[in-house]
């Protein structure tokens, strides 16, 4: 894969987890951005620095399964590895446009 | 993963049985308030009323609170509950002193069942007290909300303590002034120090969450800790020594400024909230919190304004203990029911199937109609019971006993259908 190959793979993979919503608010967690990075190295293992809104989020644990279900339901091979990260911490200015419509 | 205390929500076998006995004591006081509707409208020390009340604050209000905390521990404390099996056990003795109690009230048995009674409920409380303490002592954070749990705990047992010492005075008869002026005491220490300490701490954590709000001014819930702590102060120390009139001015006006605070913070989190729409649960929480300024209101006559005769008073009295038990805290527990155990039994049931399968949302495990239908339901039902204290009509009261118990009801059902929801229903 090229580079350029590996950052549209990249949107593809942040464009499937669009399919992972946060129960309690019920927005997509791309869309509340509790995604900081993506990136995938070419051979199957995808990184992800994950944050969530508070770090005693009670559904941290389900959206963490939901994000590697998610992935490989559709490739099985795909190794996930999810980093937690509270720096810098999630403030609401982290939704997008998208996000902000859907909480009306 | 440093940081994160997802693992440390206690088994759904440890908060459920809460709510399940909790919407039954709610079906229970409709039902005895249908029994003895004049009960509010006799003086306010009357053993009914009493009943009445002690099963709305401990088997119906109390029960469920120990229920979602539980739950929220780990939310607020950041650390799991101390002991599961305690709180199973505090669960028990509870129930059963709840029900101990209000039957010897009901039945007027001051001198016979009523010490026993207090004292089993005085046991079953300290034992949720210990477990919150020890929870507390494990928490690697120190925020103004834990410390408001903190002392809700603690301001609880000093009201049961003094509840318990006017239970035995009635076999002894061992203290200096008379039942009222302690009942007072224990009254006001149980609406404010307990339950109003513990609704903060956990509302001014559950709300702005709910609501998307952040960069809140703290300093509005550390002034409210401040004032609210010291008009308990001034109360117990007014109370027991000095028992001077202008002191219980004090004592009034730091608890108003205590509640303005936090109305002030809940407001400021209102106000910056990126979700605009909200659901039923917010939609009580919201009047809850509005219906707070009821009782101040209904204080501030009584107190300041002019002088009242003895039988206004009485009214009064009665008319503030139903805006606080039914005004505020059933309010906002109607609410947030619908924004937690949904949560607590879609956690237990699709944990574990996320990703793998089509699950539905939290707040479709119960009907959104019947909440709907129960929240418009209660809101008449406060208004004509209002309407039924101050007027003293017994008709008024009678049908606002009716709406409770049909709220009581379709409460029941909306939880009965989130707790044994099946996840082989999912669509």
């Amino acid at each position: 894969m090229t580079a350029e190959d590996i950052m549209l793979f990249e949107i593809e993979l942040l464009e499937l987890l669009k399919e992972v919503i946060d129960p309690e608010v019920e927005i997509n967690i791309v869309d509340m951005g509790l995604i900081y990075k993506l990136t995938y190295d070419g051979e199957g293992i995808v990184n992800i620095d994950l944050t969530f809104s508070t770090p005693s989020c009670p559904l941290g644990d389900t959206i963490m399964t939901n994000i590697r279900e998610t992935i490989n339901q559709k490739y099985p091979d795909f190794i996930v590895s999810i980093e937690l990260v509270f720096e810098p911490k999630w403030t609401p200015a982290m939704i997008s446009d998208e996000g902000r419509k859907m909480l009306g | 993963m440093q940081g994160l205390q997802t693992n440390n929500a206690p088994h759904p076998s440890v908060i459920i049985p809460h709510f399940v006995f909790a919407s039954i004591a709610l079906i229970g006081v409709a039902m005895l308030l249908l029994l003895s509707e004049s009960a509010l409208i006799q003086v306010y020390f009357s053993g009914k009323l009493i009943a009445i009340t002690h099963l709305t604050i401990l088997g119906w209000a109390s029960m469920i609170i120990f229920g979602a905390l539980y739950q929220l521990i780990p939310v607020v404390f950041e650390t799991s509950l101390y002991s599961e099996r305690l709180a199973k056990i505090t669960f028990y003795s509870l129930g059963v002193s709840v029900v101990f109690l209000s039957y010897a009230f009901w039945i007027n048995s001051f001198t016979v069942l009523l010490p026993y009674a207090a004292l089993a409920t005085f046991i079953s409380l300290l034992l949720f007290v210990i477990n919150v303490f020890l929870s507390y002592k494990k928490s690697p954070v120190n925020k103004i909300e834990s410390k408001f749990i903190l002392m809700s705990i603690v301001w609880l047992s000093v009201t049961e303590f003094i509840g318990t010492m006017i239970a035995f005075n009635f076999k002894f008869n061992f203290l200096s002034e008379i039942h009222l002026h302690y009942l007072k005491i224990h009254a006001t220490i149980g609406f404010v120090g307990w339950f109003l300490f513990l609704i903060i701490g956990v509302g001014s954590t559950l709300l702005p969450m709910f609501f998307i709000s952040h960069e809140l001014n703290k300093n509005w819930l550390r002034k409210s800790f401040v004032f609210l702590n010291l008009a308990m102060l001034v109360l117990l120390v007014n109370g027991f020594s000095v028992n001077e009139t202008s002191l219980e001015i004090v004592t009034f006006s730091f608890s108003i400024l205590g509640i303005a605070y936090f109305l002030r913070y809940i407001y400021q989190s209102y106000k910056k909230r990126l979700r605009k729409k909200l659901d039923v649960g917010m939609r009580y929480s919201a009047l809850a919190m509005a219906l707070l300024v009821l009782p101040i209101i209904i204080l501030t006559i009584v107190f300041n304004v002019f002088p009242l005769d003895d039988e206004f008073v009485n009214r009064a009295v009665i008319l503030y203990g139903f805006s606080v038990l039914f005004g505020f805290i059933t309010t906002l527990i109607l609410g947030q029911t619908y924004k937690t155990l949904p949560f607590i039994v879609w956690l237990h049931k699709y944990q574990k199937l996320v990703g793998k399968t089509k699950t539905p949302l939290p707040r479709e495990l119960y009907s959104e109609k019947i909440a709907s239908i129960q929240f418009y339901t209660y809101f008449l039902c406060l208004i004509v019971m209002g309407i039924g204290i101050i007027t003293q009509n017994l008709i008024l009261l009678k049908i606002a006993s009716y709406l409770l118990l049909l709220v009581g009801i379709l409460y029941t059902i909306n939880v009965m259908k989130i707790i044994v929801h099946s996840s082989k229903n999912t669509p």
